[in-house]
């Protein structure tokens, strides 16, 4: 799913001058593709929009796993 | 969005603009997303923040993510720049050669004090050469040549006349 930078910002909470970062860095790491959608309505410019890729995606999966792992082991010990 | 850009907006356009002149080259596609995406924001205070953050982003990534920007350099440059303005204070001290100013004379403000006299007429009254207060009978005696030798700034004037 595409995601904008501002409805990200909202989502996550981050602000834009951490969230950017972040991206340029997932999009380095081939984490995160991004391409320009044209606008709803005329007079507003083309966004950029977001989403994982399938290795992205893989990674994240992984990374909720082991957060729920590690959240468990809390709660037993 | 309206017709006149409220002063919020306004500098939020210039925070992208800023943002986006610290981007330049390859990811500039980053810098235009950052700014086209203030056009989406309707509240201005909001705007302004998202585009202040942008400006931090555009800092963060043109100091750390790129190598030709890294922060290396920057530090370089301020250590040479510190440097070199350390060298131009010590030239400019040694340029001064000790100057130091003068010592001021320990001046006795008794001694040239008349008490006939009006304090605003007093505070008038100062040698020229030394800047002492000068004793106001003076200008009772204007014909008499004033010791502006300043030898002996303690002792009283010697040819001024006693008023009483």
């Amino acid at each position: 799913m595409w995601r904008h930078g501002y409805d990200l910002s909202k989502e996550t909470g981050l602000k834009s001058g951490t969230l950017y970062p972040s991206l340029m860095r997932l999009s380095e790491q081939g984490l995160l593709e991004s391409r320009w959608q044209e606008p709803e309505r005329s007079g507003l410019p083309p966004r950029h929009v977001y989403r994982l890729t399938a290795t992205g995606l893989a990674l994240a999966r992984e990374q909720e796993l082991e957060a729920v792992a590690a959240e468990r082991a809390g709660v037993l010990a | 969005m309206n017709a006149a850009p409220s002063r919020s907006r306004r500098l939020a356009l210039t925070l992208a603009r800023h943002a986006a002149w610290m981007l330049p080259s390859a990811p500039s596609s980053w810098a235009q997303a950052m700014r086209h995406e203030l056009d989406y924001i309707a509240d201005d205070s909001a705007a302004l923040r998202w585009a202040f953050g942008c400006m931090l982003a555009s800092y963060k990534a043109r100091l750390t993510h790129w190598p030709r920007f890294s922060p290396r350099p920057a530090w370089r440059h301020v250590a040479t720049s510190g440097a070199l303005m350390l060298l131009i204070g010590l030239a400019l001290q040694e340029r001064a050669g000790g100057q130091t100013e003068p010592p001021r004379p320990d001046f006795d403000e008794t001694t040239c004090d008349l008490p006939d006299w009006s304090p605003e007429l007093r505070a008038r009254l100062r040698c020229s050469t030394c800047g002492a207060k000068i004793a106001a009978d003076f200008i009772d005696h204007p014909a008499q040549k004033l010791d502006t030798s300043c030898t002996d700034r303690t002792s009283p004037i010697p040819f001024l006349p006693k008023r009483r």
